[in-house]
């Protein structure tokens, strides 16, 4: 399964900014596909030759995002982590309110301030042929998650 | 690429201390678990628009005839103690946003100069400090109200906006010991003059007109006593006091907007809060987002021995003052820890600005204030880039570990150096 972390491997990582984002940002709207790699001014340069087509193999090895994120509406509160139905079996941290740790394998982190969908495999959605879990996106207070199907 | 784990977020008061870093080259590139107020501070972004970039302060600065000139530290330094010591009525204004350090050495110069010390959020806390003199402390750490309390309210309080991750972590989806289907084992409800995103988890959500929340508390208090309500008591009261009725461990989270409605809410409030903890533990809590107030009113507290602002214009018999500072009695003013121009309104804005009143501002990045200030001393974000004390909104100490290297010296420094030069 790619991962926010897998594209991030082929981006600059330097957080310049150029684009508006930090890295990490920028990595999550490719694979929700709000951005294409070509928008990354660095890529372009001669010393990331190659990137922009790798990032493009990569991402169409990714599924087709169903959970998305508006970053201009995420305040980064956490509800959405505390309530998922993944964590709530698998997240200690998260049961209690608190934030899931780095390595931890969960479907939501909250990344600079906004939620960032970093295992959508795990999402009680895409496990059990849901369409059942939509507790992210009940609880959410700012109304910034939707699901595509 | 570093990773700092489990480290306090300085953004507000919750101190969150789930943070893990990335840094880069010694700077925080990418923050887990932190929310919008946190991102403010560590990525120095605007608060409530992410991604747009808060301009910090490098160099010393001087404001003459209008033309900020750029200066040695002690020439700052020199400049804003002739500033003050001239004055006749000084005040120290902010402080919320300061670590403990920094509030201490604040204190030190306010008796020092004999100037007036005012806390950013004076007219908030001041009345509710009255309120507990009158009716009692009905107090619990952050931690029991998370296990036991199964009835919240959020009264004038929008914490989505105040410091995002309470109502995560605290007081509504936390799972706690006797709470351990989070929201499901707790009833929730808001009151507040406008509709807010807390609309959506409150029930009942009370909205209610301007200037109406002590009636509504106290046709609460009536109804609880079995008194009938009277014909002009607001709407909902009923409603709320069978929701006070059902708890079996409750909170009152008071936010802002209870000072808006005048000193007698907090009164009411109390009143209510006493009247309920005769039958059941009933929690009346302050919300403040910035991230030290307690430990300010904490330091009052031990220091003066009231909760109110420090007034040393008389060394001899210095005295504490509930009722803000008229600004148009004062004559110089040093902010830290605030943004003063921001807070204050328009006419008063105005008052100094026509009178030429001297600021001297103490702040990591640029705002209002240091826009207009005489003297502007730059100074590192206190919890990231210099250790600190800062105090939980329920009054817990925390150490805060600096996590980048800073370019400009801690406040607490600043002030006092201040105080050698006067």
């Amino acid at each position: 399964m790619i991962g926010q972390a897998d594209i991030l491997e082929f981006l600059p990582r330097t957080d310049c900014g150029q684009c508006g984002l930090t890295c990490a940002e920028f990595a999550a709207l490719l694979l929700s596909r709000e951005r294409s790699p070509e928008e990354c001014p660095v890529l372009h340069e001669p010393d990331y030759a190659g990137y922009i087509e790798a990032l493009h193999e990569l991402l169409a090895q990714a599924p087709p995002p169903v959970m998305q994120v508006d970053a201009e509406r995420c305040n980064g509160c956490g509800i959405c982590v505390a309530m998922c139905e993944y964590h709530l079996g698998n997240c200690p941290e998260a049961r209690l309110g608190r934030g899931p740790r780095f390595h931890d394998l969960v479907v939501f982190h909250i990344v600079n301030g906004t939620a960032v969908v970093v295992r959508q495999d795990l999402c009680t959605r895409m496990l059990q042929a849901a369409e059942k879990c939509s507790k992210c996106a009940e609880h959410c207070p700012t109304e910034a998650i939707s699901f595509k199907l | 690429m570093e990773l700092k784990e489990s480290i306090i977020c300085p953004g507000c008061a919750c101190l969150c201390d789930d943070l893990d870093i990335i840094l880069e080259n010694g700077r925080p590139v990418a923050i887990h678990n932190v929310c919008t107020w946190g991102v403010g501070k560590f990525l120095a972004e605007k608060k409530l628009r992410p991604n747009k970039e808060r301009r910090r302060l490098t160099d010393p600065q001087i404001s003459r005839h209008g033309r900020a000139e750029k200066v040695s530290y002690e020439a700052a330094l020199g400049e804003a103690a002739a500033i003050l010591t001239q004055a006749r009525r000084p005040v120290i204004y902010g402080l919320a946003n300061s670590g403990a350090w920094a509030q201490e050495a604040a204190l030190a110069l306010t008796a020092n100069l004999k100037a007036r010390l005012e806390p950013a959020d004076l007219a908030f806390m001041a009345p509710f400090y009255q309120a507990v003199q009158k009716h009692g402390l009905f107090w619990a750490p952050l931690e029991v109200i998370r296990d036991e309390a199964d009835a919240v309210v959020y009264w004038g309080a929008n914490p989505l906006h105040s410091c995002p991750r309470h109502a995560v972590r605290y007081a509504v989806f936390a799972r706690g010991r006797f709470t351990e289907r989070g929201i499901e084992d707790r009833q929730v409800a808001a009151v507040d003059i406008y509709r807010t995103e807390l609309a959506g988890i409150c029930h009942p959500y009370i909205q209610i007109d301007p200037f109406q929340e002590a009636a509504l508390a106290e046709a609460v208090m009536a109804s609880l006593n079995g008194h009938p309500a009277s014909e002009d008591a607001p709407a909902d009261a009923d409603k709320l006091a069978a929701f006070f009725a059902n708890a079996a461990y409750g909170v009152i989270f008071c936010g802002r907007g209870v000072a808006y409605g005048g000193p007698q809410v907090f009164d009411r409030l109390a009143a209510l809060a006493a009247r309920l903890n005769e039958k059941k533990p009933f929690v009346l809590f302050p919300l403040s987002g910035d991230f030290n107030s307690a430990g300010l009113y904490e330091l009052l507290l031990r220091e003066t021995g009231s909760p109110f602002a420090p007034d040393f214009a008389d060394p001899a018999a210095p005295t504490s003052q509930a009722s803000p500072v008229d600004f148009q009695e004062v004559d110089a003013v040093l902010v830290t820890g605030a943004d003063l121009l921001w807070f204050l309104q328009a006419e008063q804005v105005q008052d100094l600005k026509k009178r030429q009143v001297p600021i001297v501002a103490l702040s990591p990045f640029a705002d209002r204030t240091t826009a207009q200030a005489r003297v502007c001393l730059p100074v590192a974000l206190d919890g990231i880039e210099a250790a600190e004390i800062a105090y939980r909104m329920d009054g817990l100490p925390v150490l805060l570990r600096p996590v980048a290297s800073a370019s400009a010296p801690p406040a607490h420094r600043v002030l006092a150096d201040l105080n050698l030069f006067l």
